[in-house]
């Protein structure tokens, strides 16, 4: 993420407004990196499969994402999560004849461990011609 | 592709709705808290007419602190929201140099007056160690947009 700033953090108690609140924040800074509209609309996606799925997933009651806007690249950083959450949360991204979302639209995935809880780190961006 | 299906329903007055939103306290993301209300707005069905004062108060609250609550270094903005059954609470916070005269004097100093005006109660915490944290509360039924009545 990049360094010179603080992320944005949104923390929302799991349940049905994770989706709406954590859609629009995510669109709002995909804007401001200047991502064209297809990886803007990649990035909406993995937000709504976070919100989905992240809740079966938290190490306490809220879904945590901070959000770091680059040039032309967004980082999500989802958790804590509970040990073993961040590959499950990924796995559970998975849709039937289409394979794994979020795996196919970041461009950078790693899990990261702190103490007994895990960070999914979810990178996408984008270096083509405008 | 097809939308993810959220299936729970939101159900006011609960613990399973408060939000917090935390940024840095830079013009631009103003404009990020003002799409989330809306969102929740939205979400919440939320009156039209709440929806504009409960962004309109809030915008003001966050102008104050990216204009004041850190004049010589940068800071975090701090908002909560917690949508109740029937009103809606709304915390904006900082950490910075506290309520007081700002030696930025610019503007009509409508702030604090607009949010009195638009909020169904609004409340100034100075029982927090440092910064400040505004208190405000919007009735989810309301006939009109509180700026009818000014």
């Amino acid at each position: 993420m990049n360094e010179e700033e603080e992320p944005t953090r949104v923390s929302i108690v799991a349940g049905p407004l994770v989706g709406p609140v954590l859609r629009r924040v995510v669109g709002m800074l995909a804007a401001r990196a200047d991502l064209p509209l297809d990886r803007l609309d990649d990035a909406v996606l993995v937000a709504d499969l976070v919100a989905a799925r992240a809740p079966a997933h938290v190490a306490q009651a809220t879904v945590d994402v901070a959000l770091q806007s680059g040039d032309r690249s967004i980082d999500l950083r989802v958790g804590p999560l509970r040990r073993g959450g961040g590959r499950a949360l990924v796995v559970d991204a998975a849709v039937p004849g289409v394979g794994n979302v979020i795996e196919q639209l970041a461009d950078q995935l790693d899990i990261e461990c702190e103490g007994n809880h895990e960070f999914l780190h979810v990178r996408l961006s984008y270096d083509g011609a405008d | 592709m097809t939308p993810i299906a959220h299936t729970r329903v939101w159900r006011p007055g609960t613990q399973e709705s408060d939000i917090r939103l935390t940024l840095p306290a830079r013009p631009e993301n103003i404009a990020v808290v003002r799409h989330m209300l809306g969102a929740l707005g939205q979400a919440i069905e939320l009156p039209p007419a709440v929806v504009d004062d409960l962004r309109l108060a809030v915008t003001e609250a966050c102008t104050n602190v990216v204009r004041h609550a850190y004049p010589d270094r940068s800071g975090m903005l701090d908002v909560v929201v917690r949508p109740e059954r029937e009103r809606l609470e709304v915390i904006v916070a900082d950490s910075g140099r506290g309520m007081g005269p700002s030696p930025d004097r610019r503007g009509p100093g409508l702030g604090l007056p607009l949010i009195a005006a638009l909020a169904d109660s609004f409340d100034i915490d100075e029982s927090v160690p440092s910064g400040s944290r505004l208190v405000m509360s919007f009735m989810r039924t309301r006939r009109g947009p509180a700026m009818r009545a000014l």
